[in-house]
């Protein structure tokens, strides 16, 4: 019983390889994500086989969702309000190029900001790195991405409108989307822990910012003097880089909307994981 | 002293427990009540353990058990205090946590295994130990939503098991299966054990304490009281700990049990010899003993002991004024002895309550909680029901008027 008042010595506390106390656990943090990395693939193995169990048309779903909404956005806006597209670019390209971030963007977001409720059974009988359940999330809403993509690719084809060379920049837009949802799910799965408002929060965000990101139109009709302002949104850059990679660069693409997505998705994925860090030790304990 | 593999010191956790304010007829907040108040789970608990040992933490309801074993876990913080840690530690608090009910039972066990820590190839390498082991082959492409409850701890319990883990830590989960898997799961942690595994196991189950382990944590009230032999850690338990008001009683006599005018201050569980047990045979009688302390005489106080299932079905009763016994008046303390005819009762957990009423059965003086015990027995389990009696048979062959002159008479029992 006296060793416990005698301060270890280094070698001695060298034989342990964890140490539990309040506020620390950040040593092993990092090396605890590496060691539970196939954690990340398993959880969103999870969530893409459960999600398609029991429906009869399976991951189809993730082909119909976005085709309708494009069929319905090209109508109301070029069909009714009668905006312009840019170039010689089809409207439903035009629509489709920038239904694809977003439908990741906002599936993404929602998850991942209900993530860590929906495993609460996980997270107050089971230790892993808490950071994987949200992340988890995302990487299913990319796996949908990536099955749309394909289906922007069998549009193009139809309409005989084929990408150039703008198209090897689209991986820098796509990390520009995943970041963004990621860092924003952060937070909103962190803050759903405790304050369960944000369950009802997130849907108006979702909602809202399909209006305020440029999806059903081209950022251009956006008047002059609030383009900056516009630009704060990540998405804005996200949506107009995705157009103009894929769209031979006839959707025209403002440099400071590009530095700015960037800036505000750091600002986004540095705050969340820091605010995520800080509160993770209590999620068993309030969840 | 160099085989040390966790050392606890001076842990604490402490909870807030937030109180909803509640308001005056007039719409004006009670002053007096605070917004919330500090509760500790765990306080000033230290303590080590060495490679290889087996573990026993015992404790009532909200001892700590849990809470000390979630902070070793690392599932939550310590608000004081330092744990130190060698080795890979693998912890069983709930059985299937992480598993998906739609999922078949091959994938929750890649699934449940990686959220426990062991990678892919690690899980694919004990694919078919844990598979067998759990009994499952050929249910393996079900989903577990389809499992019987046996089926879903066996599968969980495999997969941790088989993590091979350096510390392994349980939590009351085994009480869930059949008794033979039990035995199972005791006969491989044992193994592991002697390999070399630390265990902790903590149950309310004290004969596996007793079987199981080499040394015994108790926990009260969040504070280490007892660090030794099991023998000796379970008889202080059983003794120190009183008796939890049966709350129905509670709601009869009053909440405060200090105000009751007799208590029962323990019930011992023995065999027919005498000797405590807390697992019996199915058709082994059960002799009880019932040490009660009045602070106020009682006039024809009416003992009573009932056995309820997990499930809080009552199985059985026995009162001394039915059974024709009456004692003229109480003082004092003492004791009251009584030998249960052979139980019929299925092979499951049973839990006892205890208390007193007056001849007529008009007036509760006290009810209280008492110990668990477990019945075994190789087939009988609860579909057989409650209680299982034989009963008696005659055979006979369609085609012949007369019916088959072979007799069973009433099976003889244990």
């Amino acid at each position: 019983m006296q060793e416990q008042t005698i301060i270890p010595t280094k070698a001695e506390s060298e034989r342990f390889d964890l140490l539990i106390e309040a506020g620390r656990g950040a040593k092993n943090y990092w090396r605890d994500l590496w060691r539970y990395r196939e954690l990340f693939y398993f959880l969103a193995w999870r969530d893409i086989l459960v999600r398609y169990k029991q429906t009869a048309i399976g991951v189809a779903w993730a082909l119909v969702r976005p085709f309708l909404t494009m069929l319905v956005f090209t109508f109301i806006f070029s069909r009714v309000a009668k905006l312009p597209a840019p170039g010689s670019v089809p409207y439903a390209l035009l629509v489709f190029a920038a239904m694809l971030p977003w439908q990741f963007f906002s599936t993404a977001l929602s998850e991942a900001s209900n993530s860590l409720i929906g495993n609460s059974n996980l997270i107050s009988k089971v230790y892993f790195p808490r950071l994987i359940v949200p992340a988890g999330s995302v990487i299913t809403s990319f796996v949908d991405f990536l099955i749309t993509l394909g289906l922007m690719a069998g549009m193009m084809v139809w309409y005989g409108f084929l990408p150039d060379w703008r198209l090897l920049t689209l991986p820098l837009f796509m990390a520009l989307a995943f970041g963004s949802a990621f860092g924003a799910g952060l937070w909103l799965c962190a803050l759903n822990v405790r304050y369960r408002d944000f369950r009802y929060i997130v849907p108006f965000i979702v909602q809202f910012g399909l209006y305020l990101s440029p999806v059903g139109f081209s950022s251009n009709i956006v008047p002059e003097g609030m383009r900056l302002i516009y630009a704060l949104n990540p998405m804005v850059g996200v949506i107009d880089g995705f157009r103009w990679a894929l769209l031979r660069g006839q959707s025209p693409l403002a440099g400071y909307a590009i530095i700015a997505s960037i800036l505000v998705t750091s600002v986004l994925c540095l705050s969340g994981i820091w605010y995520f860090r800080r509160t993770e030790k209590t999620f068993a304990d309030i969840i | 002293m160099s085989d040390v593999v966790i050392r606890a010191e001076a842990l604490a956790k402490r909870y807030r427990i937030s109180h909803r304010r509640e308001r005056r007829a007039d719409g004006s907040p009670y002053d007096n009540i605070p917004n919330h108040e500090d509760f500790w789970a765990l306080r000033d608990v230290s303590f080590e353990v060495k490679q290889g040992e087996a573990l026993g933490i015992i404790g009532r309801n909200g001892a700590g058990k849990s809470t000390l074993l979630k902070v070793l876990s690392r599932i939550t913080e310590p608000t004081e205090g330092r744990a130190r840690i060698r080795g890979r530690v693998a912890s069983l608090l709930e059985v299937g946590t992480g598993f998906h009910p739609e999922l078949t039972g091959r994938e929750n066990v890649y699934l449940n295994g990686s959220i426990l820590g062991m990678s892919r190839a690690e899980i694919r390498k004990k694919f078919d130990e844990i598979v067998s082991f759990a009994e499952i082959a050929q249910f393996l492409d079900t989903p577990v939503k389809r499992y019987s409850s046996g089926m879903y701890v066996r599968l969980a319990f495999s997969v941790a098991a088989h993590m091979e883990p350096e510390i392994l830590v349980v939590d009351e989960v085994l009480a869930v299966g059949d008794v033979a898997f039990q035995r199972k799961c005791m006969d491989y942690m044992k193994r592991l054990a002697r390999s070399g595994i630390t265990i902790i196991l903590v149950s309310h189950d004290l004969f596996a304490v007793k079987t199981m382990c080499r040394r015994v944590l108790a926990l009260s009230a969040g504070r280490l009281k007892f660090d030794g032999l099991p023998a000796e850690g379970i008889d202080l338990y059983e003794k120190d700990s009183r008796l939890e008001a049966d709350p129905w009683a509670a709601g009869i006599i009053g909440e405060d049990i200090d105000q009751w005018p007799i208590i029962i201050r323990f019930v011992e569980l023995l065999d027919a010899d005498g000797s405590p047990r807390t697992v019996y045979d199915y058709g082994e009688r059960m002799r009880v003993r019932i040490h009660y302390e009045s602070r106020k005489p009682v006039r024809h106080p009416n003992f009573y002991l009932g056995i309820r299932r997990p499930d809080n079905v009552v199985c059985c009763s026995y009162s001394a004024a039915r059974d024709g016994v009456t004692v003229p008046s109480l003082d004092g303390s003492g004791v009251i002895e009584l030998l249960t005819p052979p139980l019929r009762l299925v092979s499951d957990l049973y839990s006892t309550y205890a208390g007193v009423w007056d001849r007529e059965f008009k007036n509760l003086y006290c009810g209280q909680i008492g110990p668990n015990f477990h019945v075994r027995d190789e087939v009988l389990n609860q579909h057989f029901g409650v209680f299982h009696v034989p009963g008696e048979w005659r055979w006979g062959v369609n085609g012949h008027k007369k019916i088959g002159s072979r007799e069973w008479g009433v099976g003889s029992g244990g």
